[in-house]
C-alpha cells in the first residue's frame, strides 16, 4: 500500500511538472485582436499609432519588443518602485506613491500645466488673480468658480458644495500621517456663494495657489461615496478611501490588486480631452527587473535610477528622457541643537560644533560636487544656490552656488580651530542609494581635505532612517537624505531656511545664523508678497546671504530622468508634479 | 498506539510553542523600532505622534499591548498593515495563496527532480551520470538564488520573451473568481483551461528559481544515502535470491535511502519560505515574503509580526508532518523516546 501510494505520488508529481513545462512552452493566449498594422491587442483594445508588427511572442502580455512593435497596445504601462500606503487624499503625506495615482484619478480646483510652472483651469473654470478680480484686493479672498456638467466616477454631480465638502472632510478628519495641516495652517473659512467656492485666508500667501491648491490634500472627492461609505469622523482614517477612488479625473481606478499593480481606465465621461491609453502601474521593487522588463517591452517607462541609467543607454527601442531639474535636491542637514550624550562614542565633535559658520563653509567648500554629479547622478544633475532649485521661482544662474575649493575649505577649518586636532563625525543617511554615496564622497572628500577629519557614514533602512529623522531633538550631528518637493520657494523656505521652521527650530538655525531675524523677516515677507517680481528678489537675496551663511550641504540636484520605450508619443515629465513627475493622459503610443 | 500517543503530546506542546514564539516576536518587534514609524515623517509633532500611538494603542504598557495584540490574533483582527493599506488578516489571507502556490511548485520540482536524480546518480556510483548530478547538486545549492533568477530573467524573459514577471495575466487573472487564492486551484475551480495555463506559465520561473537550490540538496542528500543502502546486505541478500535490479532499486534501496531524504525536505521547506524572499521580489510575485520584506524595510511592525507568527505556525506544522512521515517510513523508529 505504501509503496503504491509513494509510486502514485511520485507520478502526479511528474505529471504536474511536465504540464508545467508544456505550460512554458506554449504560454497562455490571452484574448487578441488585431490591431492596425497586425500588432495583436490584449483584450480586444484597439491601439492608436500602433505601428507594423513583426514576429513576435504569444505569451501573455509579453510581446517581443523590437523597432517598429508596440507592446500591450492601448496599455500604457509604467513600472514603479513603490506601493501607495493609502489612495485617499486626506491621508497621503507628500512624496507619498499615493500621490502618483490621486494625481491621475482626481483633480484639483486648479492644476500645474504640462511643460511649466504655469497654473491651468480645472475644477475651477479660471485661475483666480487679482487682475480677473478672484483674488480680493488685500490678497486674503479667492474666489473658485466652479465648473458645470462635471460629473464623478461614481455618477454623482460635482458642485461647489461638494468642493467644500472636499477641503471640510480633509480639515475634519486632520490626519497625523496626511497633510491636512498644510491646508488647515491657511485657511480662515470655507464658504459656497452660488456656483463659487470661497476660500478666506488667514494671511496673505503668495504660494496658496501653486502649493496648497494643486496639492494631493486639495483633491476633489464625491460626497456621496463618501457619506455612503463611513462618512467623515475625525482623526479617524477612512478605510474605504483610503483604497478606492471616485474622484472626476481622466481615469478611474479599476482594479488595486495589492503588491502587484493598480489599474487605471480611461474615464469616458471626462469633461476635458479624454486620455488615450488605459494605464497599468506595476510595483516592480528591484531595479534590475524594472530595467530587463522596459528591455523586453513589458514595461512602457520605469522608475529610472542614475545609478543604472548607464545600462539602458544606446540600447534599442529605449529613450532616456532628461528633463528639468527635480525640486527635491540632496541635503546634508547640520544639527546646531545636539543633545548633550547623544552622539555616538566614536563622535570627538562638540555639541555647537556646526554653530561655528567656518565649520559649515568649510564643509561646503571640501565636498567633491563633480564627483558626485558623475558618479551618483550619472552627470544628470547639478549643484543649486541655497535653497533655490533650478526651476523654482528667484532662480538665476548668476547666483552664487558653492564648488570644491580646498584651500578656502583648509583655511575655514583652520579658522574653526580644527584642522591640527581633527575630528570624527557620523552622518545617518539611508542605505543603499544615491544618499549613501553622498555620504560616502563627503567621506572621502574631507579625508583628502585632512587625513585627520573622519566622517563615518552610518547607513540604515528607510524605516530605522524615518524613525531618526523624526526625533527632535535629532540625536546625530548631521544626515543626509532629499528635500521634500515643494513647487513654490515660499514652502521650501519656510521648511528649510526660516529659524523658526520646521528644520529651523529642529536644527536650531537661531544658534547659527549671523542675523537670524533677518532671515526670518525676508522669508515671512516673501510669502505673503503677491508681486512675483518682488518675491523672486527676496528670495535671490536671501540665497545670496546663504551663501556666507549656509546652513545646509547640497551635494547636488537631479534632473527628471525617466527611460521610457521610443513608441511612447508626446512623453513628458513636469517635475513640478509629485513623482514620478508623469500624467498619463497625455501620452499615446 | 505510539504514534497516536506521540501525536497527542505533540499536539499539546504545539499551543506552548506558539505562545512562546508569539511574546518573542512581539517583544523583538518593540526593540526593533516604533510601531508607527511607517507613518512618521519629520515634520509631526510630538502630540501627532502620541494621536497615531492612541489610534494603534500603543500607548498602553506593554503586558497590556501583548495581551490586545493576542486577543486580536485570536479573533482574527491582527491590525493595520500600513504596506498594504488593509487589516493585515485579510492581507494575509490575500497573500497566502500566492506564497503557498509557489512554495507547493517549488517543492514539487525540487522533492521529484531531487529525488529523481539522486536516484539516477547513486544508482550509478562513480559513473559519469553521477558526477553530472553531482555538479548539478553543487552548483544549485552554492549559486545565488537572486543572480539565478536575473540570469533566467534575461534569458526567458528579455531575450526569448517567453516568460515574463508576475503571477499573472491582468486580463485572464480578473476574468475568474479567486476563492482560495492560490491561482492554479481557482482556475481548475472554474473549469477556465486558459487561466490554468497563465497560472502554470507564471510559475515556471520562479518555482525553478526557487526549487533549484531545494532539488540540489535532496539530490545530494538522496544520492549518498542510496549509495549507503546500496552497499547493505540486505541488498546483496536481494540481488543473491535473483530480484532485478530496477526491483532492489525501487523496493528496497529507494525506500530506505528516502528516510534521512524525508527529513532533508521538511528542513528544505524552511528554505523555500526564506527563499520565498527573494524570489518574490524579482519575480513580483504578491506573496507573503515580499510583504514581509517591504514591512521590514518600511518598518510595518503589525505585517513582521503577523508573518513571523505565521511562518513559525506553518513551520511547526510541516515538521510535525514529517516526523510522521518519518515513523511511516521506518516503524522501527521510536517516537519519542
Amino acid at each position: 500500500m505504501g509503496r503504491q501510494m509513494s509510486s502514485r505520488a511520485m507520478k502526479l508529481m511528474a505529471v504536474i511538472s511536465i504540464l508545467a513545462l508544456v505550460a512554458a512552452c506554449t504560454g497562455a493566449t490571452t484574448d487578441t485582436t488585431e490591431a492596425p498594422g497586425g500588432t495583436e491587442a490584449p483584450g480586444g483594445t484597439e491601439a492608436p499609432g500602433t505601428t507594423e508588427a513583426t514576429e513576435g511572442t504569444d505569451a501573455p502580455g509579453t510581446t517581443q519588443a523590437g523597432d517598429g512593435d508596440v507592446s500591450n497596445p492601448g496599455l500604457y504601462v509604467h513600472a514603479a518602485d513603490d506601493e501607495p500606503l493609502s489612495v485617499d487624499p486626506a491621508q497621503v503625506a507628500a512624496g507619498e506613491a499615493g500621490e502618483t495615482v490621486i494625481l491621475q484619478v482626481y483633480e484639483r480646483l486648479v492644476e500645474i500645466g504640462p511643460g511649466g510652472p504655469d497654473l491651468i483651469p480645472a475644477i475651477s473654470t479660471e485661475v483666480p488673480t487679482v487682475d480677473n478680480g478672484l483674488i480680493s484686493e488685500d490678497g486674503l479672498t479667492y474666489t473658485f468658480p466652479i465648473r458645470e456638467g462635471v460629473t464623478f466616477h461614481d455618477g454623482s454631480e460635482l458642485t461647489a458644495d461638494v468642493v467644500k465638502f472636499s477641503w471640510d472632510r480633509a480639515l475634519e478628519m486632520d490626519l497625523p500621517e496626511g497633510n491636512a495641516g498644510f491646508l488647515g495652517d491657511q485657511i480662515a473659512s470655507t464658504e459656497v456663494d452660488g456656483n463659487n467656492f470661497v476660500v478666506t485666508l488667514n494671511e496673505r500667501n503668495a504660494a496658496f495657489l501653486n502649493s496648497i491648491v494643486t496639492s494631493a490634500v486639495a483633491s476633489i472627492v464625491s460626497q456621496e461615496a463618501v457619506e455612503a461609505n463611513g462618512g467623515v469622523e475625525a482623526g479617524t482614517p477612512n478605510d474605504f478611501m483610503a483604497s478606492n477612488m471616485v474622484g472626476t479625473g481622466p481615469y478611474t481606478l479599476a482594479a488595486w490588486n495589492r503588491g502587484e499593480n493598480i489599474q487605471l481606465e480611461v474615464f469616458e465621461d471626462y469633461w476635458g480631452d479624454p486620455a488615450s491609453l488605459d494605464v497599468r502601474i506595476d510595483q516592480v521593487a528591484d531595479t534590475d527587473v524594472r530595467a530587463l522588463g522596459l528591455q523586453a517591452g513589458d514595461y512602457d517607462s520605469i522608475e529610472t535610477d542614475p545609478t543604472f541609467i548607464g545600462d539602458l543607454e544606446g540600447a534599442e527601442g529605449l529613450e532616456i528622457f532628461s528633463g528639468d531639474f527635480l525640486l527635491e535636491p540632496v541635503h546634508m542637514g547640520m544639527n546646531m541643537n545636539i543633545p548633550e550624550g547623544a552622539l555616538p562614542p566614536e563622535d570627538t565633535i562638540p555639541v555647537d560644533f556646526f554653530h561655528d559658520v567656518n565649520v559649515r563653509r568649510g564643509f561646503n567648500l571640501a565636498f567633491d560636487y563633480q564627483a558626485f554629479v558623475d558618479g551618483a547622478m550619472a552627470g544628470l544633475g547639478g549643484p543649486i544656490p541655497h535653497y533655490l532649485p533650478q526651476g523654482m521661482l528667484g532662480y538665476d544662474e548668476s547666483l552664487p552656488t558653492y564648488e570644491r575649493d580646498l584651500a578656502a575649505a583648509e583655511e575655514a577649518f583652520r579658522e574653526a580651530g580644527y584642522w591640527d586636532e581633527g575630528f570624527t563625525m557620523t552622518v545617518l543617511a539611508e542605505e543603499g542609494g544615491i544618499f549613501e554615496i553622498a555620504g560616502l564622497v563627503l567621506a572621502d572628500s574631507m579625508t583628502e581635505l585632512n587625513p585627520a577629519f573622519q566622517i563615518r557614514v552610518l547607513a540604515v533602512v528607510e524605516a530605522q532612517f524615518d524613525d531618526a529623522h523624526a526625533q527632535d531633538p535629532f540625536q546625530y550631528a548631521a544626515w543626509i537624505k532629499n528635500a521634500d518637493p515643494f513647487a513654490d520657494p515660499a514652502a521650501l523656505f519656510d521648511a528649510y531656511i526660516h529659524p523658526d521652521g520646521e528644520w529651523g527650530s529642529v536644527h536650531g538655525f537661531r544658534e547659527a545664523y549671523a542675523d537670524p531675524d533677518q532671515i526670518a523677516s525676508l522669508v515671512d515677507e516673501a510669502a505673503v508678497e503677491l508681486d512675483q517680481d518682488r518675491r523672486a528678489e527676496i528670495y535671490q537675496e536671501l540665497a545670496t546671504i546663504l551663501y556666507d551663511d549656509p546652513v545646509w550641504l547640497i551635494p547636488g540636484n537631479e534632473r527628471a530622468l525617466m527611460a521610457h520605450r521610443s513608441w511612447v508619443q508626446n512623453f513628458d515629465m513636469n517635475p513640478l508634479w509629485p513623482r514620478p513627475s508623469l500624467k498619463f493622459q497625455y501620452f499615446d503610443k | 498506539m505510539q504514534i497516536r500517543e506521540y501525536l497527542l503530546r505533540r499536539l499539546m506542546i504545539f499551543p506552548l510553542i506558539i505562545v512562546g514564539t508569539s511574546i518573542i516576536v512581539f517583544g523583538l518587534s518593540r526593540v526593533g523600532g516604533n510601531p508607527v514609524a511607517i507613518y512618521l515623517e519629520h515634520e509631526m509633532s510630538p502630540a501627532e505622534v502620541a494621536e497615531l500611538e492612541e489610534r494603534y494603542g500603543l500607548d498602553e504598557p506593554l503586558p497590556l499591548q501583548y495581551l490586545a495584540w493576542a486577543r486580536g490574533v485570536l479573533t482574527g483582527d491582527m491590525g493595520w498593515s500600513g504596506v498594504s493599506a488593509q487589516p493585515v488578516t485579510e492581507a494575509l489571507v490575500n497573500r497566502m495563496g500566492a506564497t503557498l502556490e509557489l512554495a507547493i511548485f517549488s517543492a514539487i520540482v525540487a522533492i521529484s527532480l531531487g529525488i529523481g536524480l539522486g536516484t539516477f546518480g547513486g544508482a550509478r556510483r562513480n559513473r559519469w551520470p553521477d558526477h553530472l548530478t553531482r555538479v548539478f547538486s553543487i552548483s544549485g545549492a552554492s549559486m545565488p538564488i537572486f543572480w539565478f533568477a536575473i540570469l533566467l530573467l534575461i534569458l526567458f524573459w528579455v531575450n526569448l520573451g517567453w516568460f515574463s514577471t508576475g503571477r499573472s495575466e491582468p486580463t485572464i487573472f480578473s476574468s475568474i473568481a479567486h476563492p482560495t487564492g492560490v491561482y492554479t486551484f481557482d482556475a481548475l475551480l472554474a473549469g477556465n483551461f486558459r487561466a490554468l495555463l497563465d497560472a502554470l506559465h507564471h510559475l515556471v520561473l520562479p518555482a525553478a528559481t526557487l526549487g533549484f537550490g531545494a532539488t540540489a540538496i535532496i539530490a545530494r542528500m538522496m544520492r549518498s544515502s542510496l549509495v549507503e543502502e546500496l552497499s547493505e546486505d540486505y541488498v546483496d541478500a536481494a540481488r543473491a535470491k535473483g530480484l532485478p535490479e530496477r526491483l532492489v532499486l525501487r523496493r528496497h534501496a529507494r525506500r530506505n535511502a528516502l528516510i534521512p531524504t524525508v527529513t532533508v525536505i521538511g528542513l528544505g521547506f524552511g528554505f523555500l519560505l526564506q527563499g520565498t524572499v527573494v524570489v518574490e521580489i524579482i519575480f513580483r510575485w504578491p506573496g507573503l515574503g515580499r510583504w514581509m520584506a517591504d514591512a521590514v524595510l518600511r518598518g510595518d511592525q503589525a505585517t513582521i509580526m503577523a508573518y513571523v507568527l505565521f511562518t513559525s505556525v506553518l513551520f511547526l506544522t510541516v515538521n510535525l508532518v514529517v516526523d510522521i512521515m518519518y515513523a511511516y517510513l521506518d516503524r522501527r523508529v521510536v517516537l519519542g523516546a
